[in-house]
């Protein structure tokens, strides 16, 4: 356990630490390109320059081990020197193209320019042209001219997908980044490059041109995609949900997470949801406030008795079933509770790093909570209840991220025979309304809405906070428990104010708590 | 309310400021029927007093030599403008060295503020204020400036060419 000290501060670290991870550890700031914690160390950016005492030139901290009574500092006016001309030299084949830069506002070039460039270019050579919007693969874009040669996405091919697509190409100025011809960046990870990428030289396609990152505000919360449940970021504005990067945790996902978590910000947007409840008879719809359309199939489910059933999907948070669960069976006293799989032949499947073959959050919680309250049911039963039509009322809590389900359709045809059908979700489906039977469907909320636990595959309990509002109206499958059971739910009631003016307020409106402080609704006040 | 009737005897001399004052507007107006030139009223809204180029009124888009957008959709004037009437959407260009372009540009005139904090924001000279100010409109979506408007106005004849050229730029390696 060798002592040293860092910038005036003593600290002890284990054998073997580079400085820049005992910087790391020590929230010191230095500045480096190539070094990427989750990757081995490559030392070519020159970037992360430290002073050792004793040492007459300063070295770079990523592929330097402390050893016992180094004196470090990378304060002094000497690294800062070397910094600053460390950067001159990244910068002079950069095309300083920031306006049309995808990375700008949170590029690593502009943030070391700030703190230690600020100088005046000393080059008269004329700048070297690469090639510009390469089209690596389905998911990336490559910007020769910008990337700055740390090969971190070379690294990270190689190291953690362990594709090998990329690789560098030509000596000198000329190096570029590129994959061999015939060859596309396609795998799982691919946008993990991006995200790794401190210049804008990696963008990704899905998110490219759409917002200006100084735009959107950002909040942690975890993957819904499948089991694994990695820890990330969303990002947002009043626009609605535009992307999704991993969060470092140690326990679940590391540094990266999968392609297919980084679509799941498409289902939580308006577009894609579904904005009012409905209740269809015979193929004509009526639209209505999704806790008034909840409210009103109370005593429907009531009168239901033996006849009325449930189907769950995992996609829920572990306090949303305990309240629905509890609903049913002590409430309505069935037991008829089945748990909808989706894709049965590839749900233990796991690829080796982060995907899993179960696309369900919290299958764990799921099932916990059904053990909890003792309900064995089989999936043939609830068929066989179906055809035979001993169940008539069902209620289904649908999929939230309906991409995951490809038995979907299937399974609306096969529940639509029951006589009334209660559905709620929170997108929208064609299928689903397209339907003639007597069916009601009520919103429900994503899981950026709502607070929550999801349990992992590992059994490990992570909780969610609410991100932000989409839908303002829609409800929590919780408060949809309160409310198809006839309860009521603590509600908004603004204050009454005697005006003259008859307000737009409609009786049978749910004002929920969320409401008033929602972002996305612009109310206009009464004149 | 009562009314005060003021009859001194300087009052009853009224006649002659009233004459005085027919003598003048006989004047004026015998000089502007024969001298036209030198009149100082307008025929508003037929006749219009044109301000001077440097006068920061409403915005224009200008234009490269092949007549297409100079904006590059960066946002900055977006982000800069105080008001928040500028909303831009950007897309990808199929010309790999013009790269980002905004599909839509759209200016509420009403909103803005005419800072001039855009035209200072832009690194490429893609908006100017120019010397129009008087933009009268039936109605409110008649205000909203869209691409067309900003940089294809009859007025502007074809566009004004920016500044900041790009191929001039990467021809001297920049």
């Amino acid at each position: 356990m060798p002592k040293c000290t860092i910038n005036g501060k003593e600290i002890e670290v284990k054998n073997g630490t580079t400085i820049i991870e005992a910087m790391y550890e020590n929230k010191q700031s230095i500045a480096h390109y190539c070094y990427h914690p989750g990757l081995s160390v490559a030392g070519v950016c020159r970037l992360c320059m430290v002073e050792i005492e004793g040492n007459p030139r300063v070295q770079i901290a990523c592929n330097t081990t402390i050893a016992e009574g180094m004196k470090i500092n990378n304060t002094s006016a000497k690294v800062k020197d070397a910094v600053k001309w460390g950067l001159d030299f990244h910068l002079i084949n950069h095309p300083l193209d920031c306006p049309i830069c995808d990375q700008a506002g949170e590029c690593g070039l502009q943030d070391q320019y700030m703190e230690f460039g600020k100088y005046d270019p000393e080059m008269a050579e004329k700048k070297q042209k690469k090639h510009k919007v390469v089209d690596l693969g389905p998911t990336v874009v490559l910007d020769s001219e910008r990337c700055i040669l740390c090969s971190r996405c070379v690294r990270f091919t190689d190291e953690v997908s362990k594709t090998h697509e990329l690789g560098l190409f030509n000596r000198g100025d000329r190096t570029e980044i590129g994959t061999v011809e015939g060859i596309q960046l396609n795998n799982k990870y691919s946008l993990n490059v991006v995200d790794i990428c401190p210049v804008g030289a990696l963008t990704s396609k899905d998110f490219r041109f759409r917002q200006r990152v100084w735009y959107l505000k950002d909040s942690e919360t975890i993957c819904t995609g499948c089991s694994t449940g990695c820890s990330v970021k969303v990002y947002f504005n009043k626009e609605g949900m535009f992307r999704v990067k991993p969060v470092y945790n140690e326990q679940v996902n590391g540094h990266w997470m999968c392609d297919e978590g980084r679509g799941i910000y498409k289902f939580t947007n308006k577009e894609a949801r579904l904005l009012k409840a409905k209740k269809g008879q015979g193929g004509t719809w009526t639209e209505l406030a999704p806790g008034a359309a909840a409210k009103e199939v109370a005593p429907l489910l009531k009168k239901a008795g033996d006849s009325l059933a449930l189907v769950l999907t995992a996609q829920y948070t572990v306090e949303e079933y305990e309240t629905i669960l509890s609903t049913f069976v002590n409430t309505f006293k069935t037991k008829k509770i089945f748990f909808w799989i989706n894709n049965k032949e590839s749900f233990d499947s796991f690829d080796g790093l982060l995907l899993r073959g179960d696309k369900n959050p919290n299958t764990k919680g799921l099932l916990k909570t059904l053990q909890k309250y003792n309900v064995t049911t089989s999936w043939a039963e609830l068929k066989s209840g179906l055809d035979s039509g001993a169940i008539k009322t069902l209620v289904v809590a649908g999929p939230e991220n309906q991409a995951v389900f490809p038995d979907l359709h299937e399974r609306i045809a096969e529940f639509s025979k029951a006589q009334n059908l209660i559905w709620m979700q929170a997108g929208s489906n064609e299928k689903l309304e397209s339907l003639t039977g007597n069916v009601t469907l009520i919103p429900l909320k994503t899981f950026v809405e709502k607070n929550g636990t999801f349990i992992n595959h590992q059994g490990l309990e992570q909780k969610i906070k609410r991100v932000t509002t989409i839908v303002s109206e829609a409800l929590t499958l919780d408060q949809a428990a309160h409310l198809i059971s006839g309860e009521e739910i603590p509600v908004f009631v603004p204050p009454t104010t005697e005006t003259l003016v008859e307000t737009n307020r409609r009786p049978d409106e749910v004002m929920l708590e969320h409401r008033k402080k929602n972002e996305f609704v612009f109310r206009r006040g009464t004149l | 309310m009562s009314v005060v009737q003021n009859n001194s005897e300087k009052n009853k001399w009224y006649l002659i400021g009233i004459l005085g004052g027919m003598v003048i507007t006989m004047k004026h107006l015998l000089k502007n029927l024969f001298n036209k030139k030198k009149m100082d009223t307008l025929n508003y809204p037929e006749e219009k007093y044109e301000y001077s180029n440097r006068f920061k009124g409403n915005h224009v888009l200008t234009v490269k030599k092949d007549g297409s957008l100079r904006c590059t959709a960066c946002m900055l004037c977006a982000t800069n403008c105080p008001a928040e009437c500028i909303k831009i959407t950007a897309a990808e260009h199929n010309d790999p060295t013009v790269e980002k372009f905004p599909i839509s540009y759209e200016i509420d005139i009403l909103r803005c503020i005419f800072c001039g904090f855009c035209e200072e924001a832009c690194p490429v000279d893609a908006i100017r204020m120019g010397p129009e100010w008087q933009t009268p409109a039936v109605n409110g979506s008649k205000f909203i400036y869209d691409i067309n408007h900003l940089a294809y106005r009859p007025n502007l004849k074809g566009g004004i060419l920016s500044h900041v050229d790009d191929e001039e730029r990467h021809k001297s390696g920049i």
